[in-house]
């Protein structure tokens, strides 16, 4: 009985991080590259170290690291190649966000990978 | 008595003053209090004003970038001229933000100078280069515009949160000042209504006590009043005034008292003190002087004998008595007369009026021997006796009326014995004022003037 509570407990734990650590897109998923801020082109970075420093530097810094960045248009398409919850910090953020690493699938730049913000990227649903 | 009606309104007083205090610090802590959440009241209008100025600052921004992008693709210079008026009226509104603000939220004050440089510096590195040349749309340029749109996005997005964190948290703050007010208030009208059950039941308590010294001192007056008995051949008047003017008894005596057809007992006495207490004393004076006099026909004797049973009776060496006796033949209108001590005596004749002297000391303080008078009245004379608060009593600027005073009143008033008193005790009360200090009893006794002496 006592083992049972303890693996009941230990599910149940194991449960919730998995779900606080969840990813909001996954693996292959096809998905629409769009920004929620008031420009919503997108911003797509060569690696996903660059990508939280970004988010979590002053502008000034941000800046700098412009060149390692590629801007494609709202609407762009994609395929997940990998997702890394909560990666991306930054002091103006109200929580982490994820880092989502994408083969783009439309546009000039078809089949170039980039690192993206969770939040700019959203599930493709087909009709 | 007099102790307990002193701690009485002392009681009264410390009570009352108490309720007022608590009354102030009431009324004070309420203006506190409403002066605390006008102040937070005012400090949630900022903020709101703050909110409401933030976005009619943002939505500025976005025209500001929308009539770019507007003449960018139409090269119309309509755009150009309405995306300057969006960049003028973009930093009045940041100008009133920051009025509004005043300084008092630093992290939204830093936040709002953020989000101003980066607009800033969007025009300078992105705005203008585009203005200037309209057909060359570098990668670089959009990039950087996106660079200040995800930080301008994110910017007020903080300034928002923190707006709203400072306005949640003065929503609370006001609540706990209201609470705070709530509690304070019915912890006052707790105060207050407990206060005033004590002070009720105090008052109460002092009406009953003060209910039950009228009742005593009715009782008094009624028992140790000054009286005088009418005297063959005479005309008897009598005034009295008590310094205790509620009570109407005092530390003054006389009394008129028919020992057998044609002898009366003529006495006049004033104790040291005054008041219920002195008033007890009086009765004693009366009746043991009476007592005395009924069987001894000489007022020398009287007052030695009086003298002997005062210091053994009251035992007060601070009690001492200053008394006049008479024995007046109503027949020979012979009067002969002790006065211990008691110089208010006087005689009127036709106009002249005399002094009668004293024949000994007060009574209670040493075993003297006194001395005696007899003096025969016509018809017409008036025997004045008083007591010293005729003499004493001072006017405004604090000169005592005397004995020659006194004489001269008693030489200008009217002839009947009942006016002359009166006339008397109404001239003490205009020079000493409405309140009379001493106690002041006042007897004439007037021979008729068909009255004829028989030897």
């Amino acid at each position: 009985m006592r083992k049972a509570c303890a693996f009941l407990i230990v599910c149940l734990i194991l449960g919730s991080a998995t779900a606080l650590a969840d990813c909001r897109v996954h693996r292959g998923e096809h998905v629409v590259l769009y920004s929620t801020t008031d420009d919503p082109s997108v911003l797509m970075w060569d690696s996903r170290a660059r990508l939280r420093e970004y988010h979590g530097a002053s502008f000034d810094e941000a800046q700098a690291m412009l060149p390692h960045a590629v801007l494609v248009s709202p609407g762009t398409h994609g395929d997940v190649v990998t997702c890394i919850p909560g990666y991306v910090v930054s002091p103006l953020f109200a929580s982490p966000d994820d880092a989502v690493g994408v083969t783009i699938s439309s546009g000039p730049l078809k089949g170039t990978v980039r690192w993206v913000l969770g939040s700019d990227v959203r599930p493709r649903h087909k009709n | 008595m007099r102790s307990v009606s002193f701690a009485s309104v002392t009681g009264t007083m410390l009570l009352t003053a108490f309720l007022l205090l608590s009354l102030g610090f009431a009324v004070e802590g309420s203006f506190e209090t409403r002066a605390e959440i006008a102040n937070t009241f005012s400090r949630q209008g900022q903020i709101q004003k703050a909110q409401i100025d933030l976005e009619e600052l943002l939505r500025l921004q976005i025209d500001e970038e929308n009539l770019l992008r507007g003449y960018l693709l139409t090269r119309d210079p309509f755009y150009d001229a309405e995306y300057r008026t969006a960049s003028a009226g973009y930093d009045e509104k940041e100008n009133e933000i920051r009025k509004t603000l005043g300084g008092q939220l630093l992290g939204a004050d830093k936040l709002l100078a953020d989000y101003a440089r980066l607009q800033l510096e969007w025009r300078n590195t992105v705005a203008a280069p585009l203005l200037a040349h309209p057909r060359v749309r570098l990668e670089e340029l959009d990039k950087r515009n996106k660079l200040f749109s995800d930080y301008e996005t994110l910017t007020a997005a903080a300034i928002r949160r923190e707006l709203a964190g400072k306005g949640d948290e003065l929503e609370r703050s006001t609540q706990r000042q209201l609470d705070r007010s709530s509690y304070l208030r019915a912890a006052w009208v707790l105060a207050f209504g407990l206060l005033a059950i004590v002070l009720n039941a105090y008052r109460t308590r002092l009406n009953h006590e003060l209910e039950e010294e009228r009742a005593v001192t009715r009782i008094l007056q009624r028992a140790f009043r000054s009286e005088s008995t009418p005297l063959p051949h005479c005309d008897v008047g009598s005034a009295y005034l008590s310094a205790s003017s509620d009570r109407a008894v005092g530390g003054d005596v006389f009394d008129v008292y028919r020992l057998s057809e044609n002898q009366a007992l003529i006495l006049i006495a004033d104790i040291s003190g005054k008041g219920v207490d002195a008033a007890v004393l009086t009765a004693f004076i009366k009746f043991m002087v009476r007592a005395i006099a009924l069987r001894n026909s000489d007022p020398m004797a009287i007052l030695t004998e009086f003298n002997v049973v005062l210091s053994k009776a009251v035992g007060d060496p601070y009690i001492f008595v200053s008394m006049f006796v008479g024995l007046l033949n109503t027949d020979t209108f012979g009067l002969t007369y002790a006065s211990g001590g008691h110089d208010t005596a006087f005689v009127r004749r036709r106009d002249d009026v005399a002094q009668l002297e004293i024949t000994g000391p007060v009574l209670g303080v040493m075993e003297e021997p006194f001395g005696s008078e007899t003096i025969y009245l016509q018809p017409g004379d008036t025997l004045v006796l008083a007591t010293d608060g005729l003499t004493e009593v001072r006017n405004g600027a604090g000169e005592q009326l005397s004995g020659q005073g006194a004489m001269e009143l008693i030489a200008r008033a009217s002839r009947g014995a009942q006016q002359l008193a009166d006339e008397l005790a109404a001239a003490v009360r205009v020079r000493g004022g409405s309140r009379v200090r001493d106690d002041l009893a006042i007897l004439a006794i007037r021979v008729l003037d068909g009255a004829t002496p028989r030897a």
